[in-house]
């Protein structure tokens, strides 16, 4: 049975009238611990897709399964993260990730330990008592994943968490995450509209285009991907598929 | 510190040719008395003790105002802010409230209150109210879509999100209505004691001017602006405080 499990979901903004459908009966499915991307232009509606997944928003029809279980509110088994680093800028660093533990109750010294664990992974040891405006926006990325995984969630859904770094920063970035969700074998939905990125990253990626998908493709590129697969001549051929998938050729 | 020598600098030359402008014309110390007057009246005046019993009077007269104030407009800018609802039902009778001019009510207050310290930080609490109402408003209002989505994602409850985002989020917001009020304030208790004050320093320039002593009049002059430049500085002091953490790597 597959893991996340997203059936004929549509999602239609309550406008005057019927209202403009945004996600168009998406069915598609992650096995447990793929990577799988999500492609598009802007106002493809793949976040609104992802929100729906999240349960920040309510599939006007259709539905969304994790472990079996139907996705009516946002879980604790599932972390997102956000276009921006979305940190609090009067808590530090440590406090940032370690917020959503001390939203649900009493911080106890082995959550410290496990931020701490978490910080290190992430390479900002050095900087949990720093405050959010005191770091680079690369940095500040990785304190909302390691914030996003404090909670040891089963899915990890993200919504272009690496739109506004630069390329070699990026770069750094999404060899950390696939590191990082190997580690706990957690599933991931990552929404971007960089075709490299996406290749490089996922095990599948779908290309979405006005609400609904257009194309899907498993990645076959082994792993662990070094830096050099990017420059692969299989790599190119992914990234001229999918580019061809969104100009609608 | 080259801006601070100009502006002190432009202190003396006012104060000279002021000094300068009553000595060569020999206009009348009734009309416009002379710097050296004045400050002799305030020295007087201060080290008689006639003076200081006035300013702590206004000074604990706008203190309580501006908490009584502050405190309920916080608390209503919360209420408002949270609730769609009453904001709608509400809101256009605060308009109405603030649209009255305040000081127009002081004889009402009068007849309530009689004269004296209540009908006073009475007026100066309305005056405060609005500015703490506005911005604590609109502070918690105006928060960052993705952090709101944030604290859904993490199942915080409306309390938690109230206190733990929307409230520190707000607050550099909230703090600027509080300047405003710290400075309205003043002049509201100054004000009021005109016309409901029997001691105080708005009521010692009624008398000064039944009197017709010019330079005693002045010399609450400088004492109320000496006054209101403390708690304005006190407030920007109080508002770094809390902004310490706010503000961290911000100049960076």
């Amino acid at each position: 049975m597959s893991f996340v499990d997203i059936k004929g979901a549509t999602y239609a903004y309550q406008g005057g009238g019927n209202g403009e459908i945004v996600v168009d009966r998406i069915d598609w499915t992650i096995a447990e611990g793929e990577f799988h991307c999500l492609v598009g232009r802007s106002g493809c509606g793949k976040t609104t897709l992802l929100k729906v997944a999240a349960g920040l928003l309510t599939p006007t029809e259709g539905s969304v399964h994790i472990q079996g279980i139907r996705v009516v509110e946002p879980s604790a088994q599932v972390g997102f993260v956000f276009q921006t680093p979305t940190l609090l800028e009067w808590q530090t660093v440590l406090d940032n990730i370690l917020l959503p533990i001390s939203l649900k109750r009493k911080l106890e010294p082995r959550d410290r330990d496990k931020a701490a664990e978490l910080l290190a992974l992430v390479g900002l040891t050095d900087y949990a008592g720093r405050y959010p405006r005191e770091l680079s926006g690369g940095q500040q990325s990785r304190v909302a994943i390691a914030r996003a995984l404090i909670i040891e969630p089963l899915v990890l859904l993200l919504d272009e968490p690496f739109a506004a770094l630069d390329a070699l920063t990026r770069e750094e970035l999404q060899v950390d995450l696939i590191r990082l969700c190997r580690h706990r074998k957690t599933t991931v939905l990552f929404v971007t509209h960089d075709i490299a990125e996406a290749i490089y990253l996922a095990d599948r990626v779908a290309v979405m285009e006005k609400g609904r998908f257009r194309h899907a493709l498993t990645i076959d590129l082994p792993r662990p991907r070094a830096h050099d697969v990017r420059y692969s001549t299989r790599f190119n051929q992914l990234c001229l598929e999918v580019r061809q998938a969104m100009d609608g050729a | 510190m080259g801006t601070r020598i100009w502006t002190w600098g432009l202190l003396v030359v006012f104060l000279a040719g002021w000094e300068l402008a009553c000595r060569v014309t020999g206009i009348s110390e009734l009309v416009l008395p002379a710097p050296t007057v004045v400050f002799l009246t305030l020295w007087n005046g201060l080290v008689s003790g006639y003076l200081l019993p006035h300013i702590w009077l206004t000074t604990v007269e706008m203190l309580l105002g501006l908490a009584v104030g502050c405190g309920i407009g916080f608390v209503c800018g919360i209420v408002l802010g949270e609730t769609e609802f009453l904001r709608r039902v509400l809101y256009p009778y605060v308009i109405a409230t603030q649209v009255v001019p305040k000081l127009a009510l002081v004889p009402l207050f009068i007849v309530w209150f009689g004269f004296g310290m209540t009908s006073t930080v009475v007026i100066t609490a309305l005056i405060c109210f609005f500015p703490l109402l506005e911005n604590t408003m609109t502070g918690i209002r105006h928060i960052d879509p993705q952090k709101r989505e944030l604290f859904r994602m993490l199942g915080a409850t409306r309390l938690q999100t109230l206190f733990r985002l929307k409230i520190p989020s707000g607050l550099p917001v909230i703090l600027a209505g509080l300047r405003v009020a710290v400075v309205l304030a003043l002049v509201g208790a100054v004000v009021a004691e005109f016309i409901a004050g029997r001691a105080g320093l708005g009521a010692m320039i009624i008398a000064s001017q039944g009197m017709m002593d010019s330079p005693l009049m002045f010399a609450l002059l400088i004492v109320i602006t000496i006054l209101g430049m403390l708690f304005y500085q006190a407030t920007l002091l109080v508002e770094q405080w809390l902004l310490r953490r706010h503000l961290k790597g911000e100049s960076q």
